[in-house]
C-alpha cells in the first residue's frame, strides 16, 4: 500500500524532491503534475482561511489502491504518485499532489485528469472550511 | 457489537467519531432508523459504507456482529 496521506500542507520541497527521485528512471519521457491549492473562497462576508481535512483512512486506502490499479490498466504509465493532506492546510498551501510519468507525453495529461477526478469523486475525504470569524462550513466537491 | 463510524458534519451531530451498538444483528433500515432517532441524521446528505464498501441506503441488507458501518457525508478531497 503506497502512502498517500501526509499531515499538513504538501511543501514545495517535498514536490521538488519527488521530481528529483525520478531522474534515475530513464524510460520516462514525460511527467505531468497536478497541484491543488486551498483557495480563499468568500462565504457571505467571511473568507475561507484554511481547510481541515479528515478521512476514513482504511476505506480511502482501499479505494486509492483500486484507482492506482485501474490507472495502470487504462494508461501507459511508468509510475504514478498521489499525495493528499490531512489536518490543517492554510489558503495558498498545497493539499493534493498528483504526479504521473510515462514514456510519452499524451498519456500523462489524460491520466492526471482522470486520477484527480477519481480522487475527488470516490475517496472518502472530508474538508472543514475554517472562516476568518472562526466559524466553519463543510466543503462539498462540485 | 456493530461498529458505526461517523465523519464530517455527521460526526459533529453525533459528537463522536465512532460508537459500538449492542446488537448482534439488525437490518440496515433498522440501523438507520435507530441512528436517526438518536441524532436526526436524515437532515444530512450521506452515503453508507458496510465493511468499507458503499451500499445503497435502500438495500435490503442485514448487518451482523463485527460489521463496520460508516456514515459518509459528501466527499471533499482535493
Amino acid at each position: 500500500m503506497k502512502k498517500v496521506f501526509l499531515e499538513g500542507a504538501i511543501s514545495p520541497e517535498f514536490i521538488a524532491d519527488s521530481i528529483a527521485k525520478h531522474q534515475s528512471k530513464h524510460s520516462i519521457g514525460a511527467h505531468n503534475i497536478f497541484l491543488g491549492q486551498v483557495r480563499a473562497d468568500e462565504v457571505g462576508d467571511q473568507k475561507v482561511v484554511a481547510i481541515e481535512y479528515t478521512t476514513y483512512e482504511e476505506m480511502a486506502n482501499e479505494k486509492l489502491h483500486e484507482i492506482r490499479e485501474a490507472a495502470f490498466e487504462k494508461f501507459d504509465l511508468t509510475c504514478l504518485h498521489i499525495y493528499h493532506s490531512l489536518g490543517t492546510v492554510k489558503v495558498g498551501e498545497i493539499c493534493i499532489f498528483v504526479f504521473v510519468s510515462s514514456p510519452r507525453r499524451k498519456q500523462v495529461y489524460e491520466a492526471t485528469e482522470w486520477l484527480v477526478n477519481k480522487v475527488k469523486e470516490e475517496v472518502p475525504i472530508f474538508g472543514k472550511e475554517i472562516l476568518d470569524n472562526e466559524e466553519h462550513q463543510w466543503k462539498v466537491n462540485s | 457489537m456493530i461498529t458505526v463510524n461517523y465523519f464530517g458534519n455527521i460526526a459533529e451531530a453525533t459528537q463522536s467519531n465512532s460508537e459500538t451498538l449492542n446488537h448482534n444483528s439488525m437490518s440496515l433500515a433498522e440501523l438507520l432508523d435507530l441512528l436517526n432517532s438518536k441524532y436526526a441524521i436524515a437532515q444530512f446528505p450521506f452515503q453508507v459504507a458496510v465493511n468499507r464498501k458503499i451500499v445503497s441506503k435502500q438495500q435490503a441488507l442485514n448487518i451482523f456482529d463485527s460489521d463496520e458501518i460508516a456514515l459518509l457525508p459528501p466527499f471533499a478531497g482535493g
